[in-house]
């Protein structure tokens, strides 16, 4: 019967279990079901018209044979999309059963800076002692900032090279420390300071001073300061107080230590150290050897600032620190470049600052 | 200050037995720590760190003393040579009385130089000696001693000398080469040609002393500290005289400086002393102090002995008296930072020893203040934005005007905001607006290859008045890069100018902030913290009732003008619905596409009503068509 059947469809008929077995998906078994049993351009319509043409005694045989492979591709194809339609749904089962090794979505994480966490770390450990927290303005009088502050009037720190200055308003600077929230504040509270039993708050805050930006020095940086006025208050509650913030930041075994030193707004004025914080004291880089690291500027406060701010110092007398927040960071850190707390770096911010 | 140990043993006998580390602890305990060490031509020194009150201290013989005070050890002689005083070579006049002693004399320089030991001192203190006696031994005794002295060539001296102010726009070559152009607050010594020395700062070129000088006139007076600190200050001069006189040396140490020096070139060269005379005398002594000792036990922490604190003063040079329950004291001539009664008791305090400070915790004399409710909203708004994954960044407060410029509205001029000595053109003008120093801290990260940006910054930003910037606390939030695509469920997607106005809405933002394009795919918008919500009064507010019967939800798709106002057509939709009933109306997706018709676009909005009953479905319709009405008179239509 074959011989009644042009050579390219036998040949197309050879090769029909070979390309059904090649159909890897139901798109190219639609695509092979177009080739062989399409209604247009196919092997089965190009039988057809042969039919159509073929002498009336060859009909019959020949429509057999034709209907015989017609046959054998359906059922072939038929098969094959059952097969691969199997194939699919368990592929499917198994996308949606899920992996618990799969990356979840997990929300965004942001930062604090870490120099806004140590300030707030610093107000934290105060607050028990019934500190609050005072604020003033970065551009400041000059009063505030210096006068205020028994800083004498031809004091280098007042010179355009230390300090800056605003071009049409020369009686207005960037405050060099934050030291003049101390006066806005004395002033504020004198005229019911003995209502409210004096006063004790810290100032954080950001401060300039005319320096070069290298590894070590930044035009602007960060303070806090602390101050406390009462009755009778004297260096031993100074350290009294200082002893138990440190030992709140730094641990239970840390000690401190006071060396005199001096600053035109306190007197006495000391130096505090404590001990290093990094080697428990027994001598490494950070504190040089010695064990003790410097920490802070403190002291009972000069007579002339509250006088100042109209308080009598024979009344009233009081203690004020102030620290640097960076120094104090690039220490607990061992960061090597005061520059990179101004970088605003994304890794940076994340590694140092994070969240509570 | 550099601190030579020989010369300083040869002051305090005593301090010879210490080693390096025993003196720098002691010095360090007296309020001088040591900076470092050096040895240099055999000698070994010590860097002292001196604070700016204490000229004093700054000399062999300054730290001598603390250190003889403090160990209870004695000083070393001074050694003057008797040299007997005569009526005046040259007349030397004061007509200033910023200068109210000088002491000179005139000698005929003999042959000999420099010995080397001194030498040495000088180059170990990294001084440089210039072989010619009268020089080095002026520097050495500013060293040892801490009393700058100065030697003039006499015979370049033309006439009388006097101590006076110098005239306007009189000049005077220093011994440094420049010409300085002088003021009338500025103390010179002239002659009967002009100036000659700016006095307590530095000589002039015309008399200096060189190997032809045959006579030289010494100098050793006590000048006024204000004047020197000045004229140093005006002239960016600053020596080592004007550092001492600056801050106030011994008026008591200028005739024995004068016969140290005189000594000194007598034994080295064989100079012959002409003739040694002073003019003016030393300044009266301070004012008596009045240590009491309930201030004394204020400051210590505790009730001190008189009688001990009143040992301690006298160790460090002070008269006192013992006057029933208070001191009377007149610090020596040396101690000008000595002038309120807690002076004292810091001195008292400072050579007892810090260490015996008692610790005490002090009362609370009243109620602690609470934290001010603008610091506690400024507390939470970064603890929210951290949270909400943005980063906090600090900033410098100054920036470029240029930047400033394309940020701050017009009428707040840079002018008012504007340094007079800024670090440089990109630092001088106090910021505006938060946004340029957020843009280039978030370009840093995008350059190092930061998929995703998202920076907030909670700082001052300054606004120009007639009494200067105005500072108001400002939140800048900027967002930008690709947002999702880092886990298998989320889409990855640019950030878009709607995200930040989310962040501003969940900030409690009433209404759109202005979200500015700062570069490509990178947004950011500022708002005063003022404008933001503050904490609630009440911890937990009033209780409200709600309802627990079920809501319902509609969406409604509509077919609007590109172009259209959300907040129009919402507030439309709402005014037709009953406001009680209505829980919720948004619109959760846009489509735009070109099988819609041509200037149009889809919203779906999801409308959600709840009431304190079960709702019909008919009622439910009712509003819905109502809702729809309303949004067909803006031009809407129920997309097919």
């Amino acid at each position: 019967m074959d011989q009644l059947l042009p050579a390219e469809i036998l040949e197309a008929g050879q090769a029909f279990p070979r390309a059904l077995a090649a159909c890897g998906d139901l798109d190219s078994l639609l695509r092979l079901k177009g080739i062989y049993v399409g209604r247009e351009a196919s092997h089965a319509a190009r039988l057809m018209e042969l039919l159509k043409v073929a002498p009336k005694e060859q009909k019959r045989d020949l429509g057999a044979a034709i209907n015989a492979l017609k046959q054998q591709w359906e059922e072939g194809l038929k098969h094959r999309q059952a097969e691969l339609e199997t194939a699919k749904k368990s592929l499917n089962a198994l996308a949606s059963s899920w992996d618990p090794a799969l990356p979840p979505p997990t929300p965004a994480q942001g930062a604090l800076n870490p120099l806004n966490r140590l300030m707030d770390r610093l107000v934290e450990v105060f607050r028990p002692l019934g500190f609050h927290v005072e604020e003033g303005p970065e551009v400041e009088t000059e009063a505030h900032n210096f006068d205020g502050l028994n800083i004498p009037e031809d004091h280098p720190a007042k010179a355009s090279s230390d300090t800056f200055y605003l071009a049409v308003h020369p009686e207005l600077l960037l405050r060099t420390h934050t030291s003049p929230v101390q006066v806005r504040t004395l002033l504020r509270v004198a005229p019911d300071l003995a209502a409210r039993g004096g006063v004790r708050f810290l100032a954080p805050g950001r401060v300039y001073r005319k320096d070069e930006i290298d590894p070590t020095h930044s035009p602007m940086f960060h303070q806090v300061e602390g101050m406390l006025v009462g009755h009778g208050i004297g260096m031993q509650h100074l350290k009294g107080t200082l002893e138990y913030a440190l030992r709140a930041l730094f641990g239970p075994h840390t000690e401190i230590r006071l060396r005199p030193s001096y600053f035109p707004f306190v007197e006495p004025g000391c130096e505090v150290d404590v001990s290093c914080p990094l080697c428990g004291a027994k001598g490494c880089r950070v504190c040089k050897g010695s064990g003790w690291v410097e920490i802070l500027g403190a002291g009972l406060i000069h007579p002339n600032v509250l006088r100042y701010a109209g308080i009598d110092p024979d009344e009233w007398s009081g203690w004020a620190f102030g620290m640097g927040v960076e120094r104090m960071a690039m220490m607990l850190s061992q960061t090597p470049d005061l520059r990179l707390f101004f970088e605003n770096d994304q890794r940076f911010l994340q590694a140092m600052g994070g969240l509570d | 200050m550099w601190i030579e140990r020989k010369a300083l043993a040869q002051e305090i006998p005593a301090s010879a037995g210490l080693d390096a580390r025993q003196l720098s602890e002691l010095l360090a305990s007296l309020g001088f720590p040591v900076d470092g060490a050096a040895t240099r031509e055999g000698l070994d020194t010590l860097d002292v760190d001196i604070t700016a009150n204490r000229g004093d201290a700054m000399s062999h013989r300054g730290m001598a003393r603390e250190i003889a005070a403090k160990l209870e050890k004695p000083l070393a002689p001074l050694g003057t040579p008797a040299v007997t005083e005569q009526s005046p070579v040259v007349e030397v006049r004061l007509e200033s009385a910023a200068c109210p002693i000088y002491s000179t004399a005139v000698l005929e320089v003999g042959q000999g130089t420099t010995p080397q030991d001194v030498q040495a001192f000088l180059l170990a203190l990294e001084a440089s000696p210039k072989k010619l006696p009268a020089v080095d031994a002026s520097n050495e005794l500013l060293h040892r001693y801490g009393h700058p002295t100065h030697a003039f060539d006499a015979d370049r001296i033309q006439g009388a000398v006097s101590i006076r102010w110098a005239k306007a726009g009189e000049t005077l070559v220093t011994l440094d080469g420049i010409t300085r152009t002088l003021t009338t607050r500025d103390l010179v010594i002239a002659d009967e040609a002009g100036p000659i020395a700016l006095a307590g700062v530095m000589g002039g070129e015309g008399t200096k002393v060189t190997e032809a000088t045959r006579r030289v006139l010494l100098e050793s007076a006590w000048f006024d500290a204000k004047t020197v600190r000045a004229t140093a200050r005006r002239h960016s001069l600053h020596t080592d005289a004007s550092h001492r006189f600056g801050r106030g040396a011994d008026p008591a140490m200028a005739t024995v400086a004068r016969d140290l020096l005189v000594g000194r070139l007598q034994a080295w060269s064989g100079a012959k002393l002409v003739g040694a005379w002073t003019v003016g005398s030393v300044p009266a002594a301070s004012d008596t102090l009045v240590l009491s000792a309930s201030l004394l036990a204020r400051v210590a922490g505790e009730p001190l002995s008189l009688a001990e604190a009143a040992e301690v003063l006298r160790r460090l040079g002070c008269v006192v008296d013992l006057l029933g329950d208070q001191l009377s004291v007149v610090s020596p001539s040396w101690r000008h930072d000595l002038a309120i009664a807690e002076d004292l008791a810091e001195e008292v305090l400072r050579l007892r020893g810090y260490e015996h400070i008692p610790s005490v915790l002090p009362p609370l004399e009243g109620p602690p203040e609470p934290l001010s409710a603008p610091y506690l909203q400024r507390q939470r708004l970064s603890r929210r934005l951290a949270h909400l994954g943005f980063h906090q960044t600090v900033t410098y407060g100054f920036i470029s005007p240029e930047a400033d410029a394309a940020f701050v509205s017009p009428e707040n001029h840079a002018e008012g905001r504007i340094l007079s000595n800024p670090l440089g053109q990109e630092f001088s003008v106090m910021r505006g607006s938060l946004l340029p120093s957020l843009r280039s801290s978030a370009e840093h990260n995008f350059r190092q290859g930061t998929r995703e940006v998202r920076l907030f910054e909670l700082g001052p930003t300054y606004a120009s008045s007639a009494k200067g910037p105005l500072e108001r606390h400002t939140l800048g939030v900027v967002w930008g890069g690709v947002l999702g695509g880092e886990d298998f469920l989320s889409p990855a997607r640019p950030v878009r100018e709607a995200d930040l106005c989310g962040i501003a809405k969940a900030l409690g933002w009433e209404g759109l902030p202005e979200v500015r394009v700062l570069g490509e795919g990178l947004f950011g918008f500022e708002v005063p913290v003022s404008g933001l919500p503050q904490a609630p009064e009440r911890i937990i507010p009033a209780f409200r009732p709600f309802s627990r019967f079920p809501s319902v939800e509609r969406d409604l798709s509509l077919l609007v003008n590109l172009g259209q106002s959300y907040e129009i057509l919402a507030m439309a939709m709402k005014s037709a619905l009953p406001s009680e009933c209505l829980q919720d109306l948004r619109c959760v997706d846009v489509f735009r596409h070109k099988s819609l018709p041509e200037g149009r676009q889809a919203w779906l909005m999801r409308l959600r009503f709840q009431a304190d009953r079960n709702l019909l479905g008919e009622e439910v319709d009712g509003w819905v068509s109502a809702a729809l009405a309303a949004a067909e008179v803006l031009g809407a239509k129920l997309r097919a």
